[in-house]
């Protein structure tokens, strides 16, 4: 198959895997990355219940407007997508 | 485009005030209109921080305080009324010794306030310090909606067939048999008028060459995220620095009346971030745990007074057939009541309690 | 650290960091604050650190260059810091910001507004199911992480960005499962007269288009998504063809990326007080400046999307306008430098922002039960019934319905509440415009903000009235 935009998948190096947790889960991500980016890659879409109607919420605007990506970090609410991966790194549900 | 139609009364002024008036005369039979330069319920009305305490209640207003409260259950769930109880709280000996004296003395206008221990005080809101020094409470107190109050007063006066302009500023007012107030949706003609336009009364009456002593406070209000419970009960503080409320979603709302920065004639007011800082560090020095709450909102706005902290209820003082009606400390209680109490004096009945001459010199002390 | 700064600039894409380097350039003291830990903005985003190598992008180079030139010299830059609050107190600019999590106040004799833009996504049934996300939300998560949003996205949406987002997807190794776009060839072939001008934008245009071509990758030209399905994820679209308002194809898929053109961030311009007004060719609701960037407010300026969608060129010729422009004035000397780039970037930004524009049947997607408000889960039906009430301008709206209250701040409804506004009411969209904003500009922690605290600093009132 002719590609015009070639596939640069394997060109990617990333930095080495850590694992931290989300809500109690191991998850594994790369050091420094965004925390929504990993937990998107992880399978972790749904990050939040909606008030009023406790509909599932996840990341949507990707640049720390929308406020839909927060998660709770040492009792702090934070925006998933401002935030960077560490080891160890306990994210928990809003 | 001129109106033909003329009013037994023009209202100026869609707050609490111009609008529970208005319901009040149209029940007697009056035919009335209501004016507002913006939204109704957009002023002092919508953007206060909610709170219904007898504790902040001058002593000689308690009776129209209570008053105020039981209009204000009665209006419920339509204006986000809760009744949730209230504390005040002392931080130090000079703070307590003032809880003591002043709430002693609300107590006896007839608030039901009494003093609490720290124990029950814990036991009551675990969130709260463990440094008060002294506190009181009241079963009473609680809390609306504000920004509700636009709404419910909209929907009241469409129940009751009273017309009603928004986004209409009244920008002179010429003295015909009644009056004839020019706007931009044309000339509104009315036999009487009632001055209920808040922190904008001054400029308003100048309109008719009264001048009106009235000043007006920029009250700041900041708004978190929706928390965890934190706490149950309205909280406040000896000196009034602090007013917290934790809402049915969640949020928490701070108050205090720092002051922010601006005139009502230009504009909405704005926050100042040097009183902002120390209204929330007194929040989170009362509630530890909003540290880490995430404020989303801080807005001010502007509270209305006159000289000696009273009412302005009554005749505009040498203009005929014009009433003023304002400035009332602890307005949002208290508006739902007095504004009966002046649509029964507009209607030529005995008010139930006294009023507030506008006329009067505000150097003494009231009578 | 002097006393006051100069110039500050808020916003480090290629708007606030070309006026940065302008600035200086012309002697001035000059701060640039921005949210991201490196300077690009939006368009020019830089890669996080989990990011050890990968193939250049021409964002990525040109999003490098600009880094490198902030890097050499007497420039002070703040990242990972927060503007929230910004007044005018005696003769400077007063920041109050967030800087990593400790709160300073910055001042500067005269400020430069980059604020960028955001995006505009028209509401449909199912848009806030996770899965989906903005289409420039697409590109932050490309640029920063490389991440793909899933196995098999939909993407669709109005403008050139449902190309760009496609091709992406493709180059980062992903599935594309179809492309979605309300715009018609002939909206595109409108546009042609203003791309000729931009000849390496065209072709990479044309390349990423036939690629997804060759990989029989189906675009439905003319079409919306009028439905996203799944619960906790998404599991598949529904598109609509809006020409005779018919069913389109569904797709299955477990992501999409959904987009409607920009929205200039005004809202610190509008607190500050410039005049904002409505211009759909520029993204909507626009805060009033020269193309030199001065306003009505003085030592205020603005550039780049912020007071106006016209696209990253025209944004970075703006901001060298705007920066030269302020460093003059604080000078005394003055401006003479010539718009006709700037004019000529900004015709090609704004044939794009045409393509852009939500289309009127793009409204008619949002039914009665589709979420308007995200933050507090109001519909269209519950926003409709406070019009109803007599709610009809966006502040009595928010004051009734709590739309427009929550976190966001309004940013993601306003838009689609005040076009429900005029629809409703009948007044023409320029007269609805969006509330006052308030600080704080974001949302912020308490505890940072309160600062250390002793009681005993507490002023003590006058004792109220008794």
């Amino acid at each position: 198959m002719i590609r015009l935009v070639p596939n640069h998948a394997a060109l990617i190096e990333r930095s080495k895997q850590v694992s931290f947790t989300f809500d109690g889960t191991p998850v594994t991500g790369h050091a420094g990355e965004s925390l929504a980016a990993a937990l998107l890659r992880a399978g972790h879409l749904k990050l939040r219940d909606a008030p009023n109607d406790a509909a599932p919420r996840g990341a949507f605007c990707c640049m720390g407007l929308c406020q839909e990506c927060a998660v709770v970090i040492n009792g702090q609410v934070v925006e998933a997508c401002r935030t960077d991966v560490s080891a160890e790194l306990a994210v928990g549900r809003v | 485009m001129s109106e033909t139609t003329t009013y037994d009364i023009a209202i100026i002024g869609g707050g609490i005030m111009g609008c529970a008036t208005a319901l009040r005369v149209a029940e007697g039979g009056m035919s009335a209109i209501v004016l507002d330069q913006g939204d109704l319920g957009q002023g002092a009305s919508g953007v206060n921080a909610g709170t219904l305490s007898l504790q902040i209640k001058r002593v000689k207003l308690m009776p129209y305080a209570l008053k105020g409260h039981h209009l204000w259950e009665q209006m419920g769930e339509a204006v986000g009324f809760a009744k949730t109880g209230g504390y005040t709280l002392a931080f130090n000996a000079r703070e307590a010794q003032m809880l003591q004296e002043r709430q002693t003395l609300k107590a006896q206008a007839g608030a039901p306030i009494s003093f609490v221990s720290n124990v029950q005080l814990s036991a009551a809101e675990p969130n709260l310090t463990q440094k008060v020094e002294a506190a009181s409470f009241c079963p009473e107190d609680g809390y609306a909606n504000s920004s509700l109050t636009g709404q419910y007063y909209r929907g009241r006066l469409r129940d009751a067939h009273i017309p009603y302009r928004e986004g209409c500023k009244v920008t002179a007012i010429e003295r015909t048999t009644g009056f004839a107030l020019t706007t931009p949706d044309g000339t509104i003609h009315a036999k009487r008028i009632l001055l209920a336009a808040g922190a904008w009364l001054k400029p308003l009456a100048a309109l008719l060459d009264v001048d009106l002593p009235v000043n007006a406070r920029v009250n700041t209000v900041s708004v978190t995220e929706r928390m965890a419970p934190l706490m149950g009960s309205v909280i406040g503080h000896a000196t009034g620095l602090l007013t917290m409320k934790q809402k049915a979603n969640g949020t928490v709302l701070i108050g205090g009346g720092w002051q922010g920065l601006g005139t009502p004639q230009n504009g909405r007011g704005t926050v100042d971030a040097q009183t902002v800082r120390p209204n929330l560090a007194l929040a989170q020095y009362a509630v530890p745990a909003l540290a880490q709450a995430r404020v989303t909102r801080s807005w001010t706005g502007f509270e209305a007074n006159v000289p000696d902290f009273y009412p302005l209820a009554g005749a505009l003082p040498g203009v005929a057939d014009a009433d003023v009606l304002g400035c009332v400390r602890g307005g949002y209680t208290i508006g739902p009541y007095i504004a009966q109490l002046m649509g029964d004096y507009i209607l030529g009945r005995e008010p139930e309690l006294p009023l507030f001459n506008p006329g009067r010199d505000f150097e003494k002390d009231i009578t | 650290m002097p006393d006051h700064y100069d110039i500050a600039v808020v916003g480090a894409g290629p708007a606030g960091g070309n006026a940065t380097l302008a600035a200086a350039q012309s002697g001035a003291r000059v701060i640039l604050i921005d949210e991201q830990p490196k300077a690009g903005g939006q368009v020019w985003r830089s890669k996080s650190a989990s990011i050890l190598s990968s193939p250049a992008t021409p964002e990525g180079v040109a999003g490098d260059t600009l880094r490198a030139s902030l890097a050499d010299g007497s420039i002070t830059h703040l990242p990972n810091t927060r503007v929230w609050d910004i007044r005018r107190q005696d003769d400077v600019w007063s920041l109050q910001v967030l800087q990593d999590e400790t709160a300073t106040q910055i001042t500067a004799r005269a400020l430069i507004l980059a604020t960028g833009a955001r995006e505009y996504v028209q509401p449909v049934r199912g848009w806030t199911t996770p899965g989906v996300i903005g289409l420039a939300g697409a590109t932050a998560l490309f640029k920063q992480s490389l991440t793909l949003p899933g196995n098999k996205t939909v993407v669709s949406g109005t403008g050139p960005l449902v190309f760009y987002v496609a091709s992406e997807i493709r180059r980062l190794g992903g599935t594309v499962a179809a492309v979605v776009t309300p715009n018609t060839r002939a909206d595109w072939a409108r546009a042609m007269p203003a791309m000729i001008g931009q000849p390496k934008l065209m072709a990479r245009g044309a390349i990423w288009i036939t690629d997804l071509m060759l990989a029989k990758v189906p675009i439905l030209w003319g079409h919306a998504i009028s439905e996203v399905s799944g619960a906790d994820r998404v599991t598949g679209v529904q598109t609509h063809r809006l020409r005779d308002n018919t069913l389109g194809p569904s797709y299955s898929a477990d992501s999409l990326c959904l987009g409607h053109g920009l929205i200039p961030n005004i809202e610190a311009a509008q607190m500050l007080g410039v005049a904002i007004r409505h211009d759909p060719t520029l993204g909507g609701w626009v805060a009033d400046a020269d193309p030199d960037g001065a306003t009505t407010v003085k030592d205020l300026y603005l550039c780049g999307d912020g007071c106006g969608i016209r696209g990253a060129a025209a944004a970075g010729l703006q901001g060298i306008l705007a920066g030269t422009r302020a460093a003059n004035d604080i000078a005394g000397k003055p401006t003479t430098a010539s718009t006709r780039k700037w004019m000529r970037a900004a015709r090609f930004g704004k044939a794009m922002t045409a393509l852009s524009i939500p289309k009127p049947k793009l409204e008619a997607l949002t039914t009665n039960d589709t979420i308007l408000c995200r933050c507090e889960s109001m519909t269209c039906s519950d926003i409709s019934a406070e019009i109803d009430r007599g709610a009809t301008s966006t502040t009595s709206v928010k004051s009734g319905q709590r739309a427009g209250m929550g976190p966001c701040g309004g940013k993601y409804c306003q838009t689609a509440i005040a076009a429900l506004i005029a629809q409703q009411t009948g007044k023409p969209l320029a007269d609805v415009p969006p509330p006052a904003p308030r600080p704080p500009l974001r949302p912020v922690p308490l505890g940072q903000v309160a600062g250390d605290f002793d009681y005993d600093d507490l002023p003590i009132p006058k004792p109220a009235p008794l």
